[in-house]
This record gives C-alpha cells, sequence and structure tokens, in this order.
C-alpha cells in the first residue's frame, strides 16, 4: 500500500499545473478523468500548491465504485443473499475484502492530507500541529479557526478536550503567526474538507464490514469483535488464507514495526498486533497480556477455521471460546492458596545427614584419645599399676611411667593439631630457649631397677630417626646446638 | 471446646479414637468447657494440634457427659485439666516429678513445653518403654496436691 509513492510516481506523469475540480463522491458517480500528459515531469516542479497532486484517491475509479456499492449494500440494510455458495464466489465477499484494502487507503490519503493542511497552515500557527496530533482533529480545528486571529473569538467547544483548548487558546494568543492569503486559505479550508470526506467514507466502509462479519465469519468475531476480524481478515487477504495461517503468525498480523533508532524499546509492547485491539486484551491486567494474547490467538485460529469451512453458521462455537479465554484469564488472576503451616516432621525418622571430609577429621582429632591417655588406659599383665595418692587410691597410670622405658613422660609424637595451637603448646612447654624439654627429669623412680638414670638429650634425637623428617616438624628442634 | 479439636462425648468413640490411631500419640483431655484452665489447656492443644499432626492425634473428653464417667473413673480423674496419653492402646506413663504418673494435671505454659512432651513420650514409646521422663525443667511442670480419700 504504498500510496504516497504511487502518487509521486503519478505526478511525475503530469503537469503541474492542475485545476481544482469541485467534485462530489455521493451517490452520483462521477467520472473524473485524469490529465494524463505523455511529457516528463521533474519531481522539482511538483507544484505543492495543488491538492489534486498529493491526493489522488478520491479521484479513482475503483474509489469511487466500491463507496457506491458499499452505500447501496447499507441501504438494503442485512440481507440474506447468500445461500450457502462457497464463499469466495459470493459477490458480497469481494467487496468486503475490496473495503478491507480500500480502508487501510483511506488510512494513508488522511495522513497526505495531514501533512498537506500542516505545511500550508504553518505560516499562520505552527504550534497547532504538536498541540493537536489527530488528523481529523487538527483538519476540524483549521477549518474552524480559518483566517482568525483572536482565538476567544472562534468556539473550539466538542472538537478537543477543555484542557486542550485552554492550551491552544494562549498558544495563540502568543504566536509568530500571520494570517494566510486568500487562495492558500481557500485551498487548505479545502483540504480539511477532503480529509473530513475521507475520514467519514472510511467509517462507512468500517461499519459495512463490520455490519456483514457476522455472516462471513459469525465465530471469529464473536471472539475478538467485528472490527478486528474484518482487519485481520483483510490482512490475511480472505478468510481461508486466515485460516491457514498458524496462531503464532495471527497474533502478529497488523504487528507495528516501529524501530525507532535511538529511542528505547523498554516501554514498546512486542508481539501483538490488530489482537491488541480487542476488548479481550484491553480489559486484561498488563502483567498478564503476553499470556492473553498467545491464547487470543491460539482461540481465533480456531474460530477462523471453523468459519472458513462454514461449520457452525449461528457463532456459538465462538461464543464458547470466548467464555473459555474468559474463564482461563480470570483463573490466571486468582491469589495463591493461602500457605498452611507445616507439621512437624515425626521424631526420629529421618536418619541424621553424617558429614565427613578433611576438615571434620582434623576436627575430631583435637579431641581424640592421646596416646598418652591410651598407656594410661592399658596395664600390663602381672605388674602392678602406680597410682596419683599411691597404694591404689587415686586415679591409676597403667604403662605410664612403667620400667623399661627410659620416660616418665611420654614424648609426644608430632600433634595433628594445627600449626597455631601447636606453637602456642611449643612456646609455653619448652620456652624460648633451650633444645630439650624442661619437663624431662634425669631420674626416674621404677620399682623394679630402682633409680634409672635417663638420658635427656634421648628423645632430642628420636625425631631424626625413622621416616620421620624434622624439616616440616611443628616441634622440631635443632639437631645440632654449640653448647656455650 | 475448640472448634478445630474433636469433642468426645460417649465410650464407644474414645474406644475407637485409641484403638484406631496406629503409630501415633493420643492426646485425650479431659476437662469442662467452661473451667479457664481448661480453656487455656484447649488454646495450646488447638494451636499445636496441626503441627504434631504427623506423630500425635488431640481429642477432647468432656468429663461431664454420663457415659465418659466410667473412664474418669478408672483414670481417677479428679483435678481438671487432666491429659492422658496412649500409643497404639498403649497407656502411656510420665513421671515428671510429681505424685502420679499416669496422667498430666494442668495446663501447659508454653505450646513448645507440649510438642516436647509429646515428642519424648513418642520417643520412649518408639523404644518400648511405658513409661518416660518428663523433658521439662521442674518450674514448668504445674504443680498440684493430690487430694486422698481419708486426708
Amino acid at each position: 500500500m504504498a500510496t504516497l509513492a504511487d502518487s509521486f510516481l503519478a505526478d511525475l506523469d503530469e503537469l503541474s499545473d492542475n485545476e481544482d475540480d469541485h467534485f462530489e463522491e455521493d451517490a452520483d458517480a462521477e467520472n473524473m478523468d485524469e490529465d494524463i500528459d505523455a511529457g516528463m515531469a521533474d519531481i522539482e516542479a511538483l507544484n505543492y500548491d495543488d491538492l489534486d497532486n498529493v491526493s489522488k484517491l478520491q479521484k479513482t475509479q475503483r474509489y469511487i465504485d466500491i463507496i457506491q456499492k458499499v452505500e447501496d449494500a447499507l441501504k438494503k440494510g442485512t440481507d440474506t443473499s447468500y445461500q450457502g455458495t462457497i464463499l469466495e464466489n459470493d459477490p458480497e465477499y469481494q467487496l468486503i475484502v475490496d473495503c478491507n484494502a480500500l480502508s487501510v487507503d483511506i488510512e494513508n490519503e488522511i495522513v497526505i492530507i495531514h501533512n498537506f493542511i500542516r505545511d500550508k497552515y504553518r505560516l499562520k500557527f505552527p504550534e497547532l500541529e504538536s498541540l493537536v496530533h489527530h488528523p481529523i482533529d487538527y483538519a476540524r480545528v483549521v477549518k474552524k479557526i480559518g483566517n482568525e486571529m483572536d482565538l476567544t473569538l472562534v468556539d473550539l467547544e466538542g472538537l478537543l478536550p477543555s484542557a486542550i483548548i485552554m492550551v491552544v487558546s494562549v498558544t495563540a494568543s502568543t504566536t509568530s503567526g500571520k494570517p494566510l492569503p486568500d487562495d492558500v486559505l481557500q485551498k487548505t479550508a479545502e483540504a480539511c474538507d477532503r480529509a473530513l470526506d475521507l475520514d467519514s467514507a472510511k467509517k462507512k466502509v468500517l461499519d459495512f464490514v463490520e455490519s456483514r462479519m457476522g455472516y462471513i465469519a459469525p465465530n471469529l468475531s464473536a471472539i475478538v469483535g467485528s472490527a478486528v476480524a474484518a482487519k485481520l481478515m483483510g490482512t490475511a487477504g480472505g478468510l481461508s488464507a486466515l485460516a491457514k495461517i498458524p496462531a503464532c503468525n495471527v497474533q502478529l498480523l497488523g504487528n507495528k514495526k516501529r524501530n525507532l533508532a535511538g529511542f528505547s524499546t523498554a516501554t514498546s509492547q512486542f508481539r501483538v498486533g490488530y489482537l491488541e485491539q480487542t476488548e479481550i486484551f484491553q480489559s486484561t491486567p498488563p502483567a498478564l497480556r503476553m499470556r492473553a494474547c498467545r491464547l487470543l490467538a491460539a482461540k481465533s485460529t480456531l474460530a477462523a477455521r471453523v468459519d472458513s469451512t462454514r461449520g457452525d453458521p449461528s457463532g456459538s462455537t465462538g461464543r464458547a471460546l470466548r467464555e473459555e479465554i474468559r474463564k482461563k484469564i480470570e483463573k490466571w488472576q486468582e491469589p495463591p492458596p493461602a500457605k498452611q503451616p507445616k507439621p512437624l516432621p515425626v521424631p526420629d525418622s529421618e536418619p541424621k545427614k553424617k558429614r565427613g571430609g578433611r576438615r571434620l577429621r582434623k576436627m575430631k582429632e583435637r579431641y581424640a584419645i592421646t596416646d598418652m591417655r591410651k598407656l594410661a588406659n592399658r596395664m600390663q599383665f602381672g605388674v602392678p599399676e602406680e597410682s596419683s595418692l599411691g597404694d591404689g587410691l587415686g586415679e591409676g597410670y597403667g604403662m605410664l611411667g612403667q620400667a623399661g622405658s627410659n620416660k616418665l613422660r611420654v614424648s609426644r609424637v608430632q600433634s595433628k593439631l594445627s600449626a597455631k595451637v601447636a606453637k602456642k603448646f611449643k612456646e609455653k612447654a619448652f620456652g624460648s630457649s633451650g633444645a630439650t624439654s624442661g619437663l624431662t627429669s634425669s631420674l626416674a623412680f621404677t620399682p623394679v631397677q630402682g633409680i634409672e638414670l635417663t638420658n635427656p638429650q634421648a628423645h632430642a634425637h628420636q625425631l631424626g630417626s625413622g621416616t620421620q623428617s624434622t624439616y616440616f616438624s611443628e616441634i622440631g628442634t635443632f639437631s645440632k646446638i654449640k653448647r656455650t | 471446646m475448640s472448634c478445630v479439636l474433636k469433642t468426645l462425648t460417649t465410650k464407644k468413640e474414645i474406644d475407637t479414637v485409641i484403638r484406631d490411631t496406629i503409630d501415633k500419640v493420643v492426646v485425650l483431655r479431659f476437662g469442662r468447657a467452661t473451667d479457664s484452665v481448661c480453656l487455656q489447656l484447649d488454646d495450646i492443644l488447638a494451636k499445636s494440634a496441626r503441627e504434631i499432626s504427623k506423630f500425635g492425634a488431640v481429642a477432647l473428653v468432656d468429663i461431664d457427659a454420663e457415659d465418659i464417667q466410667v473412664y474418669v473413673k478408672y483414670f481417677d480423674i479428679t483435678l481438671i485439666p487432666s491429659t492422658v496419653f496412649f500409643f497404639n492402646a498403649h497407656h502411656m506413663k510420665m513421671d515428671s516429678g510429681t505424685a502420679d504418673h499416669t496422667k498430666w494435671v494442668g495446663a501447659f505454659h508454653r505450646k513448645q513445653d507440649f510438642i516436647d512432651v509429646v515428642e519424648a513420650i513418642f520417643r520412649g514409646a518408639m523404644k518400648g518403654k511405658l513409661i518416660v521422663n518428663c523433658p521439662l525443667p521442674p518450674e514448668r511442670i504445674p504443680k498440684y496436691q493430690l487430694l486422698y480419700k481419708d486426708v
């Protein structure tokens, strides 16, 4: 639908000066001849002054014919002309397809005319175009104001919301525009008229299509509404074509591709086409809209398929589907069920989760039984143990300090305590100087051999024996110390 | 009476409850709805009924009903409220430092106390004991004087 391009191309074929013809587009079908000049025309020679150069639609035969038919059909009211014929052959169906295309064309045309009016009126009131955006409203306001400089004499009630009227009046009092010359004013007024006529024609066409929608596709219009159904059908290119489209694509029919370079896409709603205008979609809360759209597309595709095969002329399938959709959306909006406190688990029913690993082992070593305690727990056979209070009273010493061992105290093997604790212990026990433990005594009293002399240096070398390396030992002492 | 807990009025109902609850502690509260201590106890029972529902079942018995007098005599219920515990149709006793081990007399100070007591009974019962020790410290156990016949 590149009507704009078409109009530019058409301009190439004709001379710039064309008179403004007076025309009507209602019931009288007037054929306007287009002056087609064989000669080339420069684009620069495009005379922007003339409305006809940019707006051609209303003169085309196609437009006039269709409008004519629509008028007739609307006058005839609802008619049951089609009697079970194949949908495509029905002349009314063809008319509807044409109407769809025409409505899109009309929309484009209105945009073109709006640009035209705006350019012309810019000399008079430049700020108006930023205050009033809608093309039809703009045309109405321009027509009302005309060439008037003082806006208090102009009554804009009913054309615009009162807040905007106020803003417009204030802006008009300080505007930098000048009154227009007469011919420009007249052209602008005619352009406004034309825009308003096109708008009313479009309304007529849409009304007609909507009224017929109930016949063509009752189920589809029961779900999405006749206007949207008509648009969908128009874009798809027919009811059977619409039925062939998968639901995911139906969702995107009429999608406006707005790739506003540089503008944020955070607020733009994705992936909704004409379905955005349906009543169901508008009434769902924004959070659920995407899901609702998908649901709508799916069900409306089903309805379109039913319609294309004329499976249910009464439209009850459509109504049932609509009810289903409504119920589903309501269900989504339900609050979740209230949480009830959980009952306690049965005692001792769940086995305790035992942990393992290096960390646990290291922790357990701190409370493990030391060798000293092990020795104290055991006794030698036939050898009475010593006790702390003597004579069997007090705590028994077991094999600690028994004969045959050189020491009263068991030397500590390389403990697995953490280095920090070991260092602390080492400092306390050994002191800062000296290679030997300060607690060892040279004498050991044993019951069998009497006094035993211990070699205090004996266990100092213990660490050097065997496979134990003294390099990384935590309590390792110096292996050779010079006595001074 | 709490609306959440079942109230038993006939001997048959009590029998069914005790017999049919398997592997769960049955808590039977003997008392009246008009007594304030009873109400306190009922409140705690009602709140914790759901929490112990996996290993305990709670029911209330009205001692004013005629059918129930048999049980009142059997358990020797003189002070209300009295709570009796059962597990798999066995009567569970608990030593809480008071004179009477067969029942619990009075209300509980806290909901957690009650849950602790039920858990102790459950553990003991699962091990096969018929009398368990009370896990509560003595200050949380309501004290009472037993009346003897010839005092």
